[in-house]
This record gives C-alpha cells, sequence and structure tokens, in this order.
C-alpha cells in the first residue's frame, strides 16, 4: 500500500528574470498607461562588435537585482526630495521577439509587431536591445499603432547616443543596420525631422548627414553641448524642440553616449566625457515628458567582464520611468 | 592613394593606421607622418600584452579611416562644428609597418635606424608601442634632441613634463594649461629634434582602464588634445605612444584605452597635417585659453 505523502507546495517563481521583476505575461494582457516590455535579443546588424542579443536577459537581471535592494515600502527619494513608494501592475514583460538572423525584414516585423499591438492597446512599450538598429523596427510598430490609435496625432523623437546613426546605408551591411535606424525611422509617416533631436553626440560625423538634419530642421546637441549647458538645460531644449506640434515622445537610449571610461561594454565606445551623473540628468529631465514609446540598446555584457556597464543602463531604467514605478506619498 | 577598402567592415582587409597607404621607409618623404609599430613587451611591466598594443591601435583607428571610405561625403567634427579637411591626408600619411621581431639588439638597431631615416627625410615618425622602455632608443636616433612628455615614467630633468605634474592635481593643470603652453615655448628650441612621449597614463585613471601604470592626477581628453595639437605645430620629428595593454587580465574585450589614444592622437596628426581643429570658441566659453 502506498503510503499517503504530504507535500509542501511553495509558492514558484516564474523561471529566468523579467524586467524589474514584472510579471511574464502576452502583448494582449497589457493596458492603458502601462509598460510593455519587448526583448529584442538581435545583434547582427551591428558591424563590429557583437554581444548585444545578450542585452535583454542582461537588463532584466540588473534591474530585478537592483530593485530588490531598494526599498519595499514608504521611503524618501534623495533624487526627487519627495517621498514615494512603489507602484503596482505597472510593468507587464512581454518575452523577447523573434528574432530571425540573416533576415532582416521577418526581424523588423516580428519586433514591430510587438511593439505596435502594445501601441494600439494604449500602452507604451519598453524596446530593450540589441543594437541600435532594432530600435527601428521598435519605433516602427510604435508609430503603426499610434496611427491605428489616432491617426492625426504626430510624435517628437529624441536620442540620447554617441552617434548620429542617420547614414542612408553603411558598407556591406546596406539600408537596416545600427548606422541606419535614425535615417529610416526619420522615414516614419507620422514623424517630421524637425522633431528629431540628437544628444550627446561626439567626435566626427559625415557632413552629408549633418547638412540633411539641419536643413530639415533637426537639432543636435553634441556631449560638449552637455558640459557647457548643462544636462539639464540640454534637455529642456531637447523636450521643447521634438514636442513642437506633438502629443506624445518617442526615446531612444543608446548607452554609448557615456563614456567609455565609464561603461566600456558596448558596440561602438566614444569618449564623450559624459559622466553617468550627467547621463542620469538628462533622463531626469524627461521624468514629465509625454512618453508614447522608447527603447534602451547597445548593452552588450560580453564587452564588459566587470558587468557595471548593465548595471549602469538597468540605473537609465529606473531614472526614465520613475514615475511609473513610484506612486507620491503626501509629505507628513 | 589610400586603400580603398570600404565598404568593407573594419575588422576586414588590409590592415594599416587609418587605413593609410603602405610605403617602404626609403619612400618616405619630407613632411611625411610615417607610422612605424614596436610589437614588443617590456618584461619587467606588470602585465603581459604591450606586444599587442600597435596592432590595436591600428585596429581601433580604422574607425577615422573616413578619408578613405568612399560612402562617406566629408567628417565633421561635431563638437568645433568644422569640416575635418582630408586634403594631404592621402598622400602624406602612411604605414611603414612593425620593426621584425629579433634578438633585443636587432629590435633596437632597427628601430634606431628607421627612427633616423624618417626623421632625416624630413619626416614625422609616429611609433606605436609598445614598451616605454624603446623610448631611450628613438632618442639615441636624434641627436641634441628635446623630449616633451604626457605621462609615463619620468624622463630627464631636462624634458619638458606636461602631465602629470608630481605633486599637482588634475584641475590645476587643466586649468594652467596656457601658462604651461607659454612655458613649453620658451623652453622649446626649434633648432633641436622635437620627441614627444604619448603614455596613456597621462589620462585620468577611470578614463584609461587598460593603462599599464595608471596614475592619479592625469587629465581629462579635452586637455590631451589641447596639447597634443599645440604639440603638432611644432617640427616634432617623432612622437611615440606607450603604456597601453590591450590585454590586461580579463579586459581583453575592452577596448577604451586604444580608443582614447588614438582619439587623442589625432589632434596631433591634424595639427602636422596644417588642418588643426579649432575648438577656441568651447574653450573660450569656459574661461579657457586658445591654443
Amino acid at each position: 500500500m502506498t503510503a499517503v505523502i504530504t507535500t509542501f507546495h511553495p509558492s514558484l517563481a516564474q523561471p529566468g528574470y523579467r524586467l524589474f521583476d514584472g510579471p511574464l505575461c502576452d502583448v494582449a494582457d497589457v493596458g492603458v498607461g502601462q509598460i510593455g516590455v519587448v526583448g529584442m535579443p538581435s545583434d547582427w546588424t551591428h558591424s563590429s562588435r557583437l554581444g548585444t542579443r545578450f542585452g535583454p536577459e542582461s537588463l532584466r537581471r540588473a534591474t530585478t537585482l537592483l530593485q530588490s535592494a531598494r526599498p519595499q515600502g514608504v521611503s524618501f527619494d534623495p533624487d526627487t526630495r519627495h517621498r514615494s513608494k512603489p507602484a503596482t501592475d505597472w510593468l507587464i514583460d512581454c518575452g523577447d521577439a523573434e528574432i530571425t538572423p540573416q533576415d532582416v525584414d521577418a526581424t523588423t516585423q516580428a519586433i514591430a509587431a510587438m511593439t505596435e499591438g502594445l501601441a494600439v492597446a494604449g500602452a507604451i512599450p519598453l524596446a530593450l536591445g540589441g543594437d541600435h538598429y532594432n530600435s527601428f523596427p521598435a519605433c516602427l510598430g510604435y508609430s503603426r499603432g499610434l496611427a491605428k490609435r489616432s491617426s492625426n496625432t504626430r510624435f517628437g523623437y529624441i536620442q540620447i547616443d554617441g552617434h548620429l546613426d542617420f547614414s542612408d546605408r553603411l558598407g556591406a551591411w546596406g539600408s537596416h543596420n545600427h548606422a541606419t535606424n535614425a535615417r529610416r525611422i526619420s522615414e516614419l509617416p507620422n514623424l517630421d525631422v524637425a522633431n528629431m533631436v540628437w544628444v550627446g553626440i561626439t567626435g566626427w560625423v559625415d557632413g552629408g548627414d549633418l547638412a540633411l538634419i539641419e536643413k530639415q530642421g533637426g537639432r543636435i546637441f553634441s556631449a560638449g553641448d552637455v558640459h557647457d549647458l548643462g544636462a539639464a538645460e540640454v534637455m529642456r531644449q531637447a523636450l521643447a524642440h521634438a514636442m513642437q506640434g506633438c502629443d506624445e515622445l518617442y526615446l531612444s537610449i543608446d548607452i554609448d553616449a557615456m563614456d567609455a571610461g565609464y561603461l566600456p561594454g558596448t558596440g561602438s565606445i566614444v569618449h564623450s566625457g559624459i559622466t553617468p551623473r550627467q547621463y542620469y540628468d538628462l533622463l531626469d529631465g524627461l521624468a514629465e515628458a509625454p512618453l508614447g514609446g522608447l527603447d534602451i540598446v547597445e548593452v552588450s555584457p560580453p564587452l564588459d567582464p566587470s558587468e557595471r556597464t548593465e548595471f549602469l543602463a538597468a540605473e537609465m531604467l529606473f531614472r526614465i520611468l520613475r514615475r511609473f514605478r513610484t506612486r507620491p506619498v503626501a509629505e507628513k | 592613394m589610400p586603400l580603398r577598402s570600404a565598404p568593407l567592415p573594419r575588422m576586414a582587409g588590409h590592415l594599416s593606421f587609418m587605413r593609410a597607404q603602405t610605403k617602404a621607409i626609403c619612400d618616405v618623404k619630407s613632411g611625411d607622418l610615417a607610422v612605424l609599430g614596436v610589437p614588443f613587451e617590456d618584461t619587467s611591466a606588470p602585465y603581459a600584452g604591450q606586444s599587442l598594443a600597435p596592432r590595436a591601435l591600428r585596429e581601433t583607428s580604422v574607425y577615422f579611416g573616413w578619408h578613405a571610405n568612399p560612402q562617406f561625403s566629408h567628417p565633421v567634427d561635431i563638437e568645433a562644428r568644422q569640416d575635418i579637411s582630408t586634403d594631404g591626408l592621402h598622400e602624406r600619411l602612411c604605414d611603414l609597418g612593425d620593426i621584425s621581431l629579433g634578438s633585443d639588439g636587432e629590435i633596437h638597431e632597427a628601430l634606431q635606424t628607421a627612427t633616423s631615416q624618417i626623421s632625416s627625410q624630413g619626416a614625422c615618425a609616429i611609433i606605436l608601442g609598445g614598451s616605454d622602455r624603446l623610448a631611450k632608443t628613438v632618442q639615441r636616433a636624434l641627436p641634441d634632441f628635446q623630449t616633451a612628455q604626457l605621462g609615463g615614467r619620468s624622463g630627464d630633468g631636462d624634458d619638458f613634463c606636461i602631465a602629470p605634474l608630481v605633486g599637482k592635481s588634475a584641475t590645476s593643470q587643466q586649468a594652467n594649461v596656457a601658462a604651461q603652453l607659454a612655458a613649453f615655448a620658451q623652453w622649446r628650441d626649434e633648432t633641436r629634434p622635437l620627441f614627444v612621449r604619448f603614455d596613456l597614463s597621462v589620462f585620468e585613471t577611470p578614463l584609461s582602464v587598460l593603462c599599464d601604470r595608471p596614475r592619479l592626477g592625469g587629465c581629462d581628453l579635452d586637455t590631451v588634445l589641447q596639447w597634443l595639437g599645440a604639440l603638432g605645430r611644432h617640427e616634432v620629428s617623432a612622437i611615440m605612444l606607450t603604456g597601453l595593454n590591450p590585454n590586461r587580465p580579463g579586459m581583453g574585450v575592452v577596448k577604451v584605452g586604444q580608443r582614447l589614444m588614438v582619439t587623442a592622437l589625432l589632434a596631433f596628426i591634424y595639427a602636422r597635417l596644417g588642418f588643426a581643429i579649432d575648438r577656441a570658441s568651447s574653450y573660450n566659453s569656459e574661461g579657457k585659453l586658445p591654443i
């Protein structure tokens, strides 16, 4: 006779990490005003140093670990100087898009389908790269979703980056790669180049690309501008320029705008002199911006044995998502 | 003509500094900038890997090889909002390759002979190290030389030591660039060959990472750019890059040191070719004096 075994059933967690330890659900489960996370583990559209396909996983891990170390109840936030408590049901991780290496169209459409679904539902797609090319399909889906949700609504675009990424083509990689994403985004129907702003550009840029941007009214703030004017002022001007005649903002966060001395784990390093503090101040400047969608790209864990890159990038997400992940608490 | 390898990927094709043309040393002409690699170790260095520096510097320099890349219209320095002229770069920048492996004696002799020949032909040698112990060999090739030193181990008392200055903070160095330049102009004897030692340790430690002998109190990139731009306006016989170890334990994938050095070296190259970037306006806005 078999003995009856009384089994202890502890509650089990989902395997693996989700961004900010949020729930893993389908795109269709994300509601209005929630952040819907889409992983884009793809790096074959980068031209030299790979590894960003591990970016989404590392961001999920780093945000979860950092979050576990933060106050779980009401606390005083030294950055805002206000009391707040963690929000609930503010983010859903929808997993990764289906990536098809060497098939740029299939990869593009798979990512875009997820961000489109989120945007149509009134959610805010947050796409995790991947190399910076993947910003284009993420924004493409957002653009399509926005058009379906509100056909006359236009959006502004801010790209924090060490590079313009405005080339029409890049050598052997053709028209769809990490140097052309902003150019492809500029061709979307509900965005004008006059509402595109770049922040943190450094070093040399292609003169033809620069002239084309400025001729069409786009605005560029260099790393030197961040040093001279201050991060807060640069972002104030950037936001004002991007939002002229627009209702929503799409933000593309390329981590490589930060100086490579601080943040080496990325494909195209630059020496911008931009410190982590300055980068976070840039993001704090968008705290109240009408975010419609965003992405964070170029986190390449294999290129940084110290792992500090993924934690610096995770902190960027803590900054830009502050108003979603916390709720203010009345002062005593 | 440069090697028109674009649109090849950066890592593909023939590797030369900034995709410059390759030349035999006998073909170097007056006014040329001749790149020479010395891929050798310092056996007393704390880590092995300096011999990999010349290749690492060449690899990262390809990012700046726009003059050999027909897909770009023309490069612009985004900070200065100034076109980077590529006139002369095609003709005057050349890569001679590396000093060959051999016995210690053979290596020193080859380096001394090559430096002497480049200098005597009126060109400037850009020497990619490697160990800074080979600097003495370069100096022997330049009779009655003067040495200006950015970073690295202290040299002779007669050298003009730009940074790091013993007992000085980085802030005071940066604020005093204009004063230091005036002192440099007084020190410099235009009748004597000028040798520039450019060691990665000139940079503040958080920026360099891959420096074999990091030192506190280094400079930021802007300060080094100012100095190398100023030095490039002089008839420099040789500039030697040292201190980079791309193979610091566990750091082989981190390309920060080589990118930092090449970014700074460009200021020197532009100045030598006569199209220095004018950063005066941005410095003035901070109250700094232009060079």
